[in-house]
Parts: structure tokens; sequence; C-alpha cells
């Protein structure tokens, strides 16, 4: 109860912040890509969808998520309106 | 034919050697023959934690490289039928063993054995593979910190690819910090690790201070740490355990009163 009060004035609680940060931590871990080859992949996906839809090279983001024993790798892009 | 368990963590300092000794005692105490091995060539601790430091002649490589039998390298714990300890060297490298060689070991003293719990030593490297390659299935100890679950989820990964199977002790968990938002719940471990729970053990001052006298807290029986302790070598050994978190105190009346638990 107290807790409960404590957080929703100070934000996340430090369980919540350590479990969110291990969520993370241990999706890269998992994936075994290293923060370079990372930044690699994301240039090199962003050359091919470029090549058939306009999109915004730097915008495009890479996720990788972890839920149990599941690693997600999530690509996203938004693609540029075209004027016709 | 008895049961080899590695038990292991990545992460060094979250209670693995005294897990060990704890569930070997507690195994033991049930009815089982025992051998505890220590894997941790040259830093070997399993010896201290069960205070039986001052009994070592031979060690695990000396049986190995056939310098004395198995048998006499075995110590007998006296305070306990059926508990025995495999030293490990404290002045040979990792490298001394091979995984083959801990393989034919493990198997050897499987053959006369109840369980055989293996201490594996922290890290990835040489130590660990010679300590799982016997290993029928694995415990992997974490705390609910950060980091040391963070290095749990590495081991978890290579027992896998090794086909061990995994369940998963969490330890020195206080219920204080949990709800107060200050730690780890023993639920968010498993969700993270996706490991099916043996027990969590309390954060309990009576473990260090039969750790200090070299003797397992199970041994002398008090505290909740050794109650949990206790709880798990029973499940591991296969006998009914009730989960504690399952059932909660008022489904325990219920069930003293002959409801059921729908109905109640």
């Amino acid at each position: 109860m107290w807790s409960d009060i404590k957080n929703f004035f100070s934000g996340k609680s430090s369980r919540e912040v350590a479990k969110g940060r291990l969520h993370l931590v241990l999706a890269h871990d998992r994936s075994g890509l290293e923060g370079g080859r990372l930044q690699e992949m994301r240039a090199e996906i962003a050359a091919v969808i470029a090549k058939y839809v306009a999109i915004d090279a730097e915008a495009v983001e890479i996720q990788i998520e972890t839920r149990s024993r599941q690693t997600q790798l999530t690509v996203s892009s938004a693609i540029t309106a075209r004027n016709v | 034919m008895g049961r080899a368990i590695v038990i292991t963590s990545g992460k060094g300092g979250v209670g693995k050697t005294t897990t060990t000794a704890n569930l070997g005692a507690a195994l033991a105490q049930l009815g089982n023959s025992v051998v505890l091995v220590d894997a941790d060539i040259g830093l070997r601790n399993l010896d201290v934690v069960m205070g039986l430091e001052n009994r070592i002649v031979y060690h695990v490589v000396d049986a190995i490289r056939g310098k004395c039998s198995l048998q006499k390298a075995l110590i007998k714990d006296r305070r306990i039928e059926n508990l025995w300890l495999l030293p490990a060297s404290q002045t040979d490298d990792k490298d001394a063993v091979t995984p083959e060689d801990m393989r034919s070991l493990i198997c050897e003293l499987k053959a006369t054995h109840d369980y055989v719990l293996i201490d594996c030593p922290a890290g990835i490297e040489q130590g660990f593979k010679n300590a799982i390659a016997g290993a029928d299935e694995a415990v992997v100890v974490a705390t609910p910190e950060v980091s040391s679950i963070r290095d749990a989820d590495r081991v978890v990964g290579l027992l896998a690819a090794a086909d061990v199977p995994a369940r998963l002790i969490v330890n020195r968990i206080s219920q204080n910090l949990v709800k107060r938002g200050d730690m780890l719940s023993q639920s968010d471990v498993i969700e993270i690790l996706a490991l099916e729970l043996l027990g969590a053990v309390p954060l309990d001052d009576v473990v260090i201070a039969t750790t200090n006298k070299g003797v397992p807290a199970v041994l002398e029986g008090k505290g909740l740490a050794a109650r949990e302790l206790l709880r798990i070598a029973k499940k591991i050994a296969g006998h009914q355990v009730e989960d504690k978190e399952a059932v909660g105190f008022f489904t325990r009346i219920g069930r003293a009163l002959g409801l059921s638990a729908s109905a109640a």
C-alpha cells in the first residue's frame, strides 16, 4: 500500500526498472549481435528497403525484444509520401 | 543408477557452493546416498563450506590420474549417513581435467550413489564445460539482481545447447524488499529466464553463521533458508511438496476443514 503510494509519486519502482533493463540487455545478449554489427545490419536493411519504396534511411529503427525465451527482431520504417 | 545434477550460475558469489552443500546434506537426510563433487579446480571451497577441509588427503585430479582409487579420494561426512565429498585440487589448473574425464568419473559415482551433485565454478569457460559434461540435469542459482540474472541467462542458453535440462533456484530473496518494490520477485525472475522454479531461498543470517562454522544450515535445521532448501531437496527427490505460492493460508485452512480449493 505505502509502496504503491510511493511509486505513484516517484514513478517506476527500482524493481520495474531492473526488469525493463533486463529485458533489453538479454534481448541483445541472446541475439549475439554487438553494437557495431547491429548498426551494419540496420544500414543494409535500410538500403534494401530503399530499393523498393521511398523511405528515410536514417529513420529505420531496429528493435530487439524478448519475452520468455523468444527473442524478436523488429525493423520499422515509415514510407515517405511521394509527390505524383 | 543415480542422478548427476550440476549446480551452476554463471556469476560468482551467488551461493552455488552453499546451495550444493545444503541440497546434498538434505538429500542425505532424506535417506539418499549422496556424493558432492567440487568441480572448481584451483579454487576449491566446497570443503570449507562443508567443514571437511582438514580431512582432505586425495582429490578429484588424483582420482582421475589414477594416483589413488576413487573410493580413497571420497571423504565421508561423519555427521550424517551416506554423504561424501570429492574435493577439488587446489594446486592444479582447470585444464588438468577434460570433459571426458569428468563424464567417466561422474558415471562411476552414479553407479554407487543416488545423487551426484556437482558444484560448478563461476564463468562459462573450461571449468564450466567440465562441470556440465557428466550432468543429467542442472540447477541454476540466481540472486534477484540484474547482473546475476544476465549471467544465468547465458548459462541457460549453454545448458540448452548441451541438452542439459535446467531448473531454477532464486537465492537470497527478501520478501520485504520485493514488497517495497526494490527487488525483483521470484515470478519476475521466472518470467525473464523462462525456467521451472525449484524454490526461492530467503536471505537468512543463519546461513552466514552456519557457513562460518562449516555446517550446512539444513543440518542445524534452523531458519527459513534451511526450511526452503529442505523443501527443494524433497522436490528434487520427487516427494510431494506444496508450492508455497500456490497454497495460501486460507486455502490451507479450507483444506484442513475438508473444503476443496474451488469451494473455498
